[in-house]
């Protein structure tokens, strides 16, 4: 697999080069800027056509900053833009603001506390209303309103105030300084302030079913359990789309997904793809194009530390020992995920490919075990101190790759003489109090452990980011070590990419010995559309892989 | 039921039995008993049950395949593969293995699901017919608004919400399944209660319970019995249907739901996932349901010659 | 009979109330929750998430929460689906045309096939006809639906090519023939079933209907044969059938709940099975209410068709 490296954002640095798209647009303003405003619409080559894009989940969340999932972020691309945002490359591109704000252009101050930025002239919304500087104020303010469910204010919480400069400037001044909120502003969709009149409740409002954004394509219609349509926008201030309609189109089983895509009934397949199983036959189709597309969630056995038995270092590695992983990935997932020793995406500019690689060696393994005093009993389970090597495994109830998975590692490490239960649970329970406040043993668990391209985990291993002891975050594994996390704060404030760069690599090393969870391998999904598509390119730095479509359009 | 005395095919109780001999030679001459073996289908059903039932207690020792062992370069095998006469799953476990272990939960939990609502059924249409009056608006009351809950969603959403154990669905299945048999118990007690036995065993001062169990009850046997049958039937196909929606019986438990649950993303690879376990199901309602008929044409006292 | 109305409305309500209360509370009390489904969101946290089912008011004690919910419907408001923020009766009414497709159309194929063979069953009945009828009829009701869905997908879409394995219409193509082909199987599936039950009630009635002095007259009178089972047996055994068709409204949604799941519909029994996946507790608890209501006003309606439809059977 081609492996693209990720370059990081340096705000001290002007490698921020915009895509093809933002460049264009900023030709534009710049001609606007020589007296050549009148730029004639008809040099826009009219779009037309129409694309079907099948997905397995339903998209239902419009209004980007309320609770959502994955697949929401889809429709949530096409409708509206950040104020600039994050290409496959890892640079940030501009899309509303003229140029992304540096510390070279004065748009971050040196202690990058102090921000400014400066709107791109004429955008217009899909209404005809001009976009300002108090929609951008609105939308970062809304984040924090009381009565909005905003579904993130990590980052936002920071900003002390908004100063509205004019109508295309604006400035903020933040708390502390926060190197990970780039990547969130460029996750960070802006909303108009106009379609939340006073009164109107944000989380209520009627925006939030029929949204109106300054993005490449406006919303049209949707049916619901069935389809979104969505149409091209004439007076997009960007190159704006070349297909006239998009139908993103919901069907809930797979195997029908595919026939769809076999039949040509649909022309994409996004989220969740082609499954495994039908890959190789998918690559032979005629016509069609079948790609895998690396994503950033690591498929990880967590472990719970505080268990007494996984707290056992020698346990753990022991574990690790006694996992088939290449038969696993072979066999399982025919062959479609890479292997991973790390949290970290492969892509990243902060992936540490210098990490012991995994073997399997069961017979290392129960040597480490004898080692550490776990010994045979009567039933053939490892003892130590009275203490059985046995452990619950746990995770979604309905995922049927994991549950082979978890029934292929029971026989594994039962030959081992470690005992493993299987307890599944349904999601809402999965994910809650079991997941969130640790009660769980052993969880298989698809993790996506970055926002975006930043490589900040905090949330994840740092020892106030544990729930169960009192923390805030999602450090669900309970791992604590004192080192990562003065690493972690040194990390999160450092600017520079390459001065960060060795802070995550030791970070990576001390999590790959210590094992709070045995990682096993990252995604990659299959992804397929027809031949005649173009411009369908992956991005691993957002969470959906159909997030750039008026890039896309018919040969 | 016109004479108590030729009593129906498990009510031994009043049946005075001397020798072994001679009560199977009566048992065996029995006119219902006759009726219901001339019925063939009831008896097809029969057989069916009986061999599946075999199968599914037995088979496993038999086979040469354990039901969990994990065989992943034997993955999705065809039937008639080797020993693999059902092929494999997507783990290479033997599907036959597979299927005979997860019937001896499905049947179990049909067959405990039926013991458990007959036994509320009768024992509420037992009273509220035996008693009449308030107790029996009450109690009949109660049953139709049973009936008339929303029971698709009423179970799928306690199956969702619950942990789904086979008790936990052996329960949910008993609890939205006995309202039928309270209403057939308490139609019949409300016709055996003014007749002249228990008129008489009042009068000698029989206590209630003694003249409800021992009088009444086993003047009814033959409507619970069909009753029963069918809602084994019923009880099966519910736990498929329940299992089959991903709510019901967990992996690596097997049922013959859950067997179904994932084979429809196989559907045109590996077929047999869905087929053999389907088959399965049918065959062991369906039989339920033929028994269930012959055994109404046979207990039907109007039928009796 | 003002009595009865009275007592069957008062009946209903309670009934209603049990349900609603049955349902919130096993929602509401069994682990987890609407969020936890956002818990693996990148950058979530357990602050974020109790913050977030503050707003939402989920963090109240239960029987508030419950009273709150329950003046509200009382009201006509209920709720807003926590999965696209609409009114609950909005979304119920947007899922309801698809059902009502699919359970029309099968209903009308049941109602015509089950009137056919449990007729011809009854004129000639102990034929071969009629005993192959009955065992029919048993296998059908025995056969789980979604499987006879999943084998007929298997032969007609995936072997044979002939017919869509889902979805109701193609995206661009919303032609009536279009519908059609969609409709057929999903609508035949969930038709084996009713055609079962309509075609043995049907038998039943229609043996009634034959030994009845009209139609003895009518034989006497000489009328040809298809007349007197067109006009006389057919019609008057179709009566009691209304009774029938009463007591299966409330089916209306759950009967196609498993259909819809396997050949991917957009009805009201998806929308149950997607909503209990993401946990959406304001639509759980409308489609339970929807689905206590129609039983409620179905079995009212059956009451009441038989309270009709007897005196004129006897009358002949």
């Amino acid at each position: 697999m081609k492996k693209t490296p990720l370059k990081p954002f340096d705000p001290k640095s002007p490698m921020t080069h915009p895509s093809r798209r933002g460049f264009l647009g900023m030709t534009m303003i710049a001609a606007a800027g020589l007296g050549l405003g009148g730029f004639p619409r008809g040099a826009k080559a009219q779009a037309s056509g129409q694309v079907i894009v099948g997905i397995s989940q339903e998209p239902t969340v419009f209004n980007p900053h309320l609770l959502h999932i994955e697949v929401d972020e889809g429709i949530h691309w096409a409708i509206f833009d950040p104020l600039f945002s994050v290409e496959p490359d890892g640079t940030f591109a501009p899309r509303l603001v003229t140029e992304v704000p540096t510390v070279e252009n004065g748009g971050v101050s040196a202690d990058g506390t102090e921000w400014r930025i400066r709107l791109k002239e004429g955008v217009t919304w899909h209404d005809g209303t001009p976009l300002t500087a108090e929609d951008v104020k609105f939308t970062l303010e809304l984040q924090k309103d009381e009565n909005f469910r905003a579904a993130r204010r990590t980052g936002h919480e920071l900003i002390e105030e908004i100063t509205v400069v004019s109508d295309t400037e604006l400035t903020w001044k933040m708390s502390s300084a926060f190197a990970p909120y780039m990547a969130i502003l460029s996750w960070t969709f802006i909303i108009p302030k106009h379609a939340f009149g006073e009164g109107v409740d944000p989380n209520e409002a009627p925006f939030n079913q029929s949204p109106i954004g300054t993005g490449p394509y406006k919303w049209d219609s949707r049916a619901p359990g069935d389809n979104i349509q969505l149409v091209a926008n004439p007076d997009y201030y960007g190159d704006g789309a070349s297909i006239e309609r998009v139908v993103v189109k919901y069907v809930p089983d797979l195997t029908v997904l595919y026939t769809q895509f076999r039949t040509g009934e649909i022309d994409v397949i996004a989220l969740q793809g082609i499954s495994p199983d039908h890959y190789a036959e998918a690559t032979a189709l005629p016509g069609k194009e079948v790609v895998l597309v690396p994503v950033g969630t690591v498929e990880t056995l967590s472990l719970n530390l505080a268990n007494p038995v996984l707290a056992d270092k020698a346990v753990r590695q022991a574990l690790y020992l006694g996992v088939d992983k290449q038969t696993v990935i072979d066999a399982l997932y025919y062959g479609l995920p890479t292997a991973t020793e790390t949290y970290m995406p492969q892509q990243s500019f902060y992936y540490d490919d210098t990490l012991p690689t995994h073997v399997y060696d069961p017979e290392e393994g129960k040597a480490i075990l004898e080692a550490a005093g776990w010994v045979p009993g009567s039933d053939g389970i490892r003892v130590k101190d009275g203490q059985r090597l046995s452990f619950v495994c746990s995770t979604t109830a309905g995922n049927h790759v994991r549950e082979q998975l978890q029934q292929f590692l029971q026989q594994s490490w039962l030959d081992m003489g470690i005992e493993m239960e299987i307890a599944n649970l349904p999601p809402a329970v999965m994910w809650s109090d079991h997941w969130m406040q640790s009660q769980f043993d052993m969880a298989v668990a698809g993790i996506i452990f970055l926002t975006g391209p930043d490589p900040d985990t905090t949330d994840y291993f740092h020892t106030n980011a544990i729930n169960a002891q009192g923390g805030a975050g999602q450090n669900t594994f309970q791992f604590s070590d004192p080192r990562v996390d003065e690493l972690l704060i040194e990390g999160a404030t450092t600017v520079s990419p390459e001065a960060r760069k060795p802070i995550y690599a030791e970070i990576q090393q001390t999590i790959r010995e210590e094992l709070p969870f045995l990682p096993l391998f990252q995604r990659n999904e299959v992804r397929g559309h027809a031949e005649a598509l173009q411009g369908y390119e992956p991005n691993i730095n957002v969470r959906i892989t159909f997030w750039n479509m008026q890039d896309w359009s018919w040969a | 039921m016109s004479n108590p005395q030729t009593a129906p095919l498990s009510s031994p109780a009043t049946t005075s039995v001397p020798t072994r001999t001679s009560a199977l030679r009566r048992f065996a001459r029995n006119p219902r008993l006759r009726k219901f073996m001339r019925h063939r289908l009831a008896m097809a059903g029969l057989v069916t049950i009986i061999v599946l039932t075999l199968a599914c207690f037995i088979g496993p020792y038999l086979l040469p395949y354990d039901e969990l062992y994990i065989d992943l370069r034997a993955r999705f095998s065809p039937p008639l593969t080797g020993a693999h006469i059902f092929g494999t799953d997507p783990l290479g476990r033997d599907i036959a293995a597979r299927l005979f272990s997860a019937g001896q939960i499905s049947l179990t939990v049909g067959f405990l699901a039926m013991v458990l609502s007959t036994l509320i059924g009768t024992a509420i249409g037992l009273v509220a017919g035996y008693f009449g009056g308030w107790s029996r608006v009450g109690l009949m009351r109660v049953t139709d608004a049973f009936l008339s809950f929303p029971s698709i969603f009423l179970m799928l959403t306690l199956a969702a919400f619950l942990r789904p154990s086979p008790t936990m669905i052996t329960l949910i299945i008993a609890v939205t399944s006995w309202m039928e048999v309270a209403r057939i118990v308490e139609a019949e007690v409300r016709g055996q209660a003014g007749r002249d036995f228990t008129i008489a065993a009042r009068m000698i001062g029989a206590p209630h319970w003694w003249i409800m169990f021992r009088e009444i009850l086993p003047n009814i046997m033959g409507p619970i019995i069909v009753a029963a049958t069918l809602t084994v039937a019923r009880a099966i196909l519910l736990e498929a249907y329940i299992s089959f929606l991903g709510y019901g019986i967990q992996p690596p438990l097997p049922s013959w739901g859950n067997m179904l649950n994932n084979a429809q993303q196989y559907l045109d690879s590996a077929p047999w996932l869905a087929i053999v376990p389907g088959v399965a199901i049918t065959l062991a309602v369906t039989s339920f349901n033929f028994i269930g008929d012959g055994l109404r044409d046979a207990l039907d006292a109007r039928s009796v010659n | 009979m003002l009595r009865f109305l009275v007592n069957r409305i008062l009946q209903g309500c309670v009934l209603i109330l049990i349900v609603s209360m049955i349902g919130f509370a096993v929602i509401n009390l069994a682990p987890g929750g609407p969020l936890s489904q956002y818990a693996m969101t990148p950058g979530m946290s357990q602050a974020d998430l109790d913050r977030i089912a503050h707003q939402m008011g989920l963090d109240r004690p239960l029987p508030v929460q419950y009273l709150d919910w329950l003046g509200n419907m009382l009201t006509g408001d209920w709720g807003r689906s926590y999965r696209d923020q609409s009114p609950v009766l909005d979304v119920v009414w947007r899922h309801l045309g698809a059902t009502l497709l699919l359970m029309g159309t099968s209903t009308a194929i049941a109602i015509a096939l089950g009137t056919m063979v449990g007729v011809l069953g009854a004129l000639k009945r102990y034929s071969i006809f009629d005993y192959m009828a009955t065992v029919g009829a048993m296998i059908a009701l025995s056969i789980p639906t979604f499987w006879f869905g999943l084998v007929a997908i298997f032969i007609f879409s995936l072997e044979l090519g002939w017919l869509p394995a889902g979805s109701m219409y193609t995206v661009g193509d919303q032609s009536l023939g279009d519908y059609l082909i969609h409709l057929i199987m999903p609508s035949l599936v969930l038709a084996l079933v009713n055609v079962a039950i309509w075609s043995r009630y049907m038998r039943t009635a229609t043996l009634d209907v034959m030994h009845q002095d009209f139609v003895r007259t009518a034989r006497a009178k000489g009328l040809p044969r298809w007349r007197i089972v067109s006009a006389h047996i057919v019609r008057n055994a179709l009566i009691p059938m209304i009774t029938l068709a009463g007591l299966q409204l409330p089916t209306i949604i759950g009967g196609a709940l498993v259909t819809e799941t396997v050949f991917t519909w957009p009805g009201l029994g998806r929308l149950f099975i997607d909503s209990l996946g993401y946990n959406d507790y304001p639509v759980i608890m409308g489609l339970l209410m929807f689905s206590a209501i129609l039983t409620v006003i179905g079995n009212f309606l059956a009451d009441i068709g038989v309270a009709f439809a007897d005196p004129r059977i006897r009358l002949g």
